[in-house]
């Protein structure tokens, strides 16, 4: 059996280098952006004012004294009528005999999936062309191709679902969807125009693939690439303003009517944490779709030559789902900052109260997926021979791994009603009480994603050998980089986490975060450096195992399990409201559904779209298929 | 990472080295990062203020 | 189509166990934003001070600002008896408190009677407190949770806590008529301010968790069956709530058209 050997791994390092700075600068968007945000925040008492105020007052019926200020102000200025928000009450819901909720729930959640999938594919592809451009290896031109063929049915079905769900928010929510069309209006509208040009890109782009393939087409081709990618991002960002509308209502008064221009009523304070979340996950999720689609070819075929290119294909899949999930959490994590910030109530509902038993089922996902990559990258590294050396600490790597997920399962401290600390028996956990509060949760999720990506970087380095001269101490520092990063994840998590005070136990969470991303931006830094002209052993794609491709399964099965999860924890936390203090929600639904009721949802809708990628696939692969003339000897005979 | 065996009294050094320069690192980070938080530190790493 | 099968098989397994560990958890089922409730039959002085310093730093959002990070003075260092006495003696106060207490509550529903030098809003030259109301929406604290606070800031310094224990009618919006003999209300507004109903119920757009919330309350209950939970709130207690806590008096205090309008608007929620 002969594999095909691929002697240039350079080019594999260096599109990891361009991938890996790509994802760093999103990094540091993420910390640019907080961070000019806390210093325009600093010192000025009436930021937190803006902060908090754009939530609105309820406005007590009978209570006389209360009078919006800002309406009076709106009536002085102009003699204009003011948009009177409706408040439908229970009847003017229509009852169609299912869950109007559901309904919604189900098409929303799959126009979401198809969404992140169309969204986050055309990206890296582009980067993928980029890297194919500049390193001049066709193959990455035509992995990123055969990317763009399978998920072309995706914008279709993403345009359908999207047009069901207008359709059933419209039918089923009228006096919801009429205060969203009038707060949001014309951009709307601006919304749906961008539709024409997401499209025209699109099809430029993927069947213009061949005719603009070199010189200077080729960088025509890639602006019809970005093109399509501007046209992508402005419409997710637009739709995402609605959603953190909802949840965070600004540049409207507390009765609902609109004070500020468009840009005001988008420009929530959630709006920018939910844009970069979405669009890191977007990435993540769509690496693991496409990973399947290969890890599905690579098993379907015995041919060696397939194997190597599918084998080659979903690991590079892997690579671009695992590197846009580690910094995920911190994207996260800034999220829930937000959330906190605006409205300590709503982080409360998220974290500490009826939802956060949720996050135990999103522990059990987090750890699905960061075992399942672990185990891709250690069977990947049977590509190599200069695995060997890393062998057993791929031991230690899984034993932390295994610990620290079953830390960060067990459950926390909750604040919870009478009843469910009568079922529960208290509110603490029985025995594991102190391994269940934030702190020991930090440490253990920290720990995850440090070993996480050693796992990521043993694999990088598994057919390297180092022939700068500085490398031994190249090597010094990593280890002694990782070690005293654990050592500062697990201090900061035990002393600050449990001998200080509040405020000191949620700064040294910071802490740990920078910790492990220094980790990260390290490894990556270090590593482009020593290895530079590095010597590169044999390695030999398509020699994996079989179930390692499992893997590959199992990371788009729980990112897209995940992904409905969180839909669920984010649009829970609005509780009983439509929009956030300014419209209350009267419908039969208006209650936070058990988590039980929600993962049969949330499994639904994942079968849903299992069934819609197969049938993706399954028409990118009929296009290639061509039924064989039907042989005319009868006829010829005849003649 | 390195197994490669070379000299072993000089591995050593480079190994402290190593190590002063990663503590050095992480003691200012976390000194950075809880500064900018508003939440000094002194010198021993207990919360000051 | 075996590895279709095997990989579809593999898939929908994993499903199902994230399935099943989403069903194994407690299913609680989040009617409205439940946080505390509060048994005032069993409640301490102890245990109040405790419920104002969860609330201090839980519901009642005032870590957010008032820390170490100087957005608003600094509560749980200083002595916050030691600075309502001198804020009082203020020039600059225009507020009506005469005492601590007083003027601890004033500071909370009234934020803008005085404010903190260097703590105003910017450009307002302190005359403007950027500090939100906590007895209306988004925090929304009830009278009971701000007097526990209030019990938590002056207990916390050593000084005496002059705040008395919520009885088992709430002292809601009924202590300003308490002297003079209650009229009967005119309207059902009034007679749910009157009785205090609000201060335990979420409804009319207020919200509680301590007693069962009434939004809706229409649709679910008959006249007979909301006549009889007020007259008597022993006879059925709704799941989760403890009994005792409502008073058992209003068959003795409302009048009958009180009661009549209160029933006739809790039907219309519906």
């Amino acid at each position: 059996m002969s594999f095909k050997r691929v002697s240039k791994l350079g080019r594999i390092r260096s599109f990891s280098a361009f991938f890996g700075t790509f994802l760093l600068t999103l990094l540091i968007i993420g910390v640019v952006i907080p961070g000019a945000s806390i210093a325009a925040d600093a010192g000025v008492s009436d930021t937190l004012e803006e902060r908090i105020s754009p939530m609105g007052r309820v406005h007590v019926e009978g209570d006389d004294s209360f009078e919006p200020a800002v309406e009076a102000e709106a009536s002085e200025a102009e003699e204009v009528v003011p948009y009177q928000m409706k408040k439908p009450s229970r009847s003017d819901y229509p009852d169609v005999g299912v869950s109007s909720r559901a309904i919604v729930w189900v098409l929303a959640q799959l126009h979401l999936f198809f969404g992140a999938l169309v969204l986050a594919i055309p990206l890296f592809v582009l980067v993928i062309e980029l890297v194919g451009v500049s390193t001049g290896d066709e193959r990455y031109d035509s992995m990123a191709q055969e990317f763009m063929k399978i998920s072309l049915t995706g914008f279709s079905i993403t345009a359908i679902i999207g047009g069901s769900l207008a359709i059933a928010l419209f039918t089923l929510y009228p006096d919801l969807m009429a205060y969203m069309t009038h707060v949001f209006g014309a951009q709307m509208l601006v919304y749906a125009s961008l539709f024409f040009f997401e499209s025209f890109f699109l099809y430029t782009y993927y069947y213009g693939w061949n005719a603009m393939r070199y010189g200077n087409l080729k960088w025509l081709h890639l602006t019809l690439g970005l093109l399509l990618n501007a046209a992508g991002m402005t419409i997710m960002v637009m739709a995402n303003s609605w959603a953190t509308f909802m949840m965070a209502p600004s540049g409207v008064n507390e009765v609902g009517q609109v004070v500020g221009n468009i840009w005001e009523v988008m420009k929530g304070p959630l709006w920018n944490p939910i844009n970069l979340h979405r669009f890191i996950a977007n990435i993540a999720f769509g690496g693991a779709v496409v990973g399947a689609y290969a890890a599905f070819k690579f098993l379907s075929t015995r041919d060696p030559e397939e194997r190597a290119h599918y084998d080659w294909m979903g690991y590079t899949s892997n690579f671009i789902a695992i590197l846009s999930f580690l910094p995920l959490p911190f994207a996260g994590y800034w999220l829930m900052a937000e959330i906190y910030a605006y409205s300590q109530q709503m982080g409360i509902t998220a974290m500490g109260g009826i939802l956060a038993w949720l996050f135990i089922v999103q522990a059990v996902l987090i750890g699905t997926i960061l075992l399942a990559a672990n185990y891709y990258l250690w069977a990947g590294m049977s590509r190599t021979e200069g695995s060997e050396r890393y062998k057993p600490l791929i031991k230690v790597i899984a034993f932390v791994l295994v610990t620290c997920f079953l830390v960060w399962v067990t459950p926390h401290t909750l604040i919870l009603s009478a009843t469910e600390i009568a079922a529960l028996g208290g509110s603490h956990h029985h025995l594991l009480g102190p391994l269940g509060i934030m702190p020991a949760k930090n440490i253990a999720v920290n720990l995850m994603l440090i070993v996480t990506f050693l796992s990521f970087q043993l694999y990088r380095r598994s057919d390297k050998v180092a022939t700068v001269s500085w490398a031994p101490f190249g090597n010094a520092l990593m280890v002694a980089i990782y070690v005293v990063a654990v050592a500062n994840v697990i201090f900061a998590g035990v002393y600050y986490g449990y001998f200080t005070n509040t405020v000191y136990k949620v700064g040294s969470s910071v802490m740990q975060v920078c910790s492990t991303l220094v980790v990260i931006v390290v490894g990556i830094t270090l590593d482009a450096f020593l290895f530079k002209g590095a010597k590169t052993l044999p390695s030999y794609w398509g020699k994996v195992p079989d179930r390692a491709q499992y893997a590959l399964f199992a990371l788009p099965v729980a990112f897209t399990w995940l992904m409905g999860l969180m839909g669920y924890v984010r649009s829970s936390v609005k509780t009983h409201w439509h929009v956030y203090t300014v419209m209350k929600d009267n419908s039969p639904d208006n209650f936070i559904p058990t988590i039980g009721y929600a993962g049969n949802m949330i499994t639904l809708v994942t079968v849903l779209f299992l069934v819609m990628v197969l049938f993706m696939f399954w028409i990118a692969n009929l296009s290639a298929t061509k039924q064989a003339k039907p042989v005319a000897s009868v006829d010829g005979g005849a003649a | 990472m390195n197994n490669e065996k070379s000299g072993g009294a000089g591995s050593v050094v480079l190994a402290f080295v190593a190590f002063g320069i990663a503590l050095a690192v992480f003691y200012g980070l976390d000194h950075f990062i809880m500064n900018i938080q508003g939440l000094p530190l002194n010198w021993d790493l207990t919360p000051a203020g | 189509m075996n590895v279709l099968g095997k990989t579809l098989g593999f898939s929908l397994g994993m499903i199902l166990i994230f399935t099943l560990v989403a069903n194994l958890l407690p299913q609680v089922e989040g009617e409205a934003p439940v946080e505390q409730k509060v048994d005032l039959g069993a409640l301490t002085m102890e245990s109040y001070i405790a419920l104002g310093e969860a609330l201090f730093s839980g519901k009642g959002t005032c870590t957010l600002c008032h820390n170490a990070m100087g957005r608003a003075p600094d509560l749980l260092v200083m002595n916050v008896g030691g600075a309502a006495e001198k804020h009082l003696e203020d020039e600059r106060y225009k507020g009506k408190a005469t005492n601590i207490e007083e003027y601890l509550h004033e500071s909370m529903v009234d934020p803008g009677a005085f404010v903190v030098a260097s703590f105003g809003k910017k450009g307002s030259n302190d005359t403007e407190s950027p500090m939100p109301a906590v007895n209306k929406a988004p925090i929304e604290l009830s009278e009971i949770e701000i007097n526990a606070i209030i019990a938590f800031l002056q207990f916390k310094d050593g000084n005496d806590v002059t705040v008395e224990l919520p009885t088992e009618a709430p002292p809601v919006e009924a202590a300003p008529a308490a002297g003079s003999a209650p009229a009967p209300a005119a309207t059902a507004e009034d007679a749910i301010k009157k009785y205090g109903c609000q201060a335990c119920h979420s409804m009319l757009g207020t919200e509680s968790s301590v007693g069962p919330a009434l939004d809706g309350i229409g649709s679910r209950q008959s006249a007979e069956q909301i006549s009889l939970s007020i007259t008597d709130p022993a006879a059925a207690i709704a799941e989760g709530f403890t009994p005792g806590v409502m008073p058992a008096d209003f068959a003795e205090k409302m009048t009958v058209k009180e009661l009549k309008m209160i029933i006739d608007l809790l039907l219309e929620q519906r």
